[in-house]
């Protein structure tokens, strides 16, 4: 069964963006082959100054990317993610939460045209 | 004298979820130490503030906030 997961990945700034998205590429290839995932949003925050040096780092690369995925698929993925040296860090956690909720279905269809359908269903 | 009971901030805020990513409303409920705020001075819900604890853990792996913030030397 597939669920839904989000990934934060801090890369190396010493990283072009092309080298990045080569990198999430490779990366999200793990998730989606056999057509057993998807990557949902993938939004980039771009260099941002770290809490504390990570590898003696001061400033890393956020990306944050959402995706659905079945569950026997990540312990690869995290493999690749973590032999990796220029992730400094990442963090995969399973996304419950409401705010990045991307609607599934009926994404053209007017909120009260939904409800007519549903009184003739 | 009784105080009156205080309300979970996050609740009025009409927020369901705490969100690990957004590093400016978990400063929020960090003392100056960089120590998770208690609910007893927070008044948070007890719902939110086990999120909250969760929330500001991650955070704090993906280096959003800091695990110690010392006093005078950023």
């Amino acid at each position: 069964m597939a669920r839904r997961y989000e990934t934060v990945y801090i890369f190396d700034t010493a990283l072009e963006e092309p080298a990045i998205n080569e990198k999430l590429d490779r990366f999200h290839a793990l998730l989606t082959k056999e057509g057993k995932g998807s990557v949902t949003t993938s939004s980039h925050w771009g260099k941002r100054s770290l809490a504390y040096p990570i590898k003696k780092k001061e400033t890393g690369y956020y990306v944050v990317t959402q995706f659905e995925a079945a569950g026997e698929l990540l312990p690869e993925y995290e493999r690749a993610v973590k032999l990796d040296e220029s992730v400094l860090r990442y963090l995969v956690v399973l996304n419950e939460g409401e705010p990045a909720k991307p609607m599934p279905q009926a994404p053209a269809v007017a909120a009260d045209e939904i409800e007519i359908d549903e009184e003739e269903a | 004298m009784r105080r009156p009971a205080k309300t979970c901030p996050v609740c009025e805020s009409g927020v369901r979820v705490l969100d690990y990513k957004d590093d400016r409303t978990l400063g929020r409920f960090l003392t100056e130490r960089g120590k998770i705020l208690p609910s007893r001075l927070s008044g948070m819900c007890a719902r939110h503030q086990r999120q909250l604890a969760t929330a500001i853990k991650r955070a704090r792996q993906l280096a959003l906030i800091p695990y110690i913030k010392s006093g005078s030397a950023a």
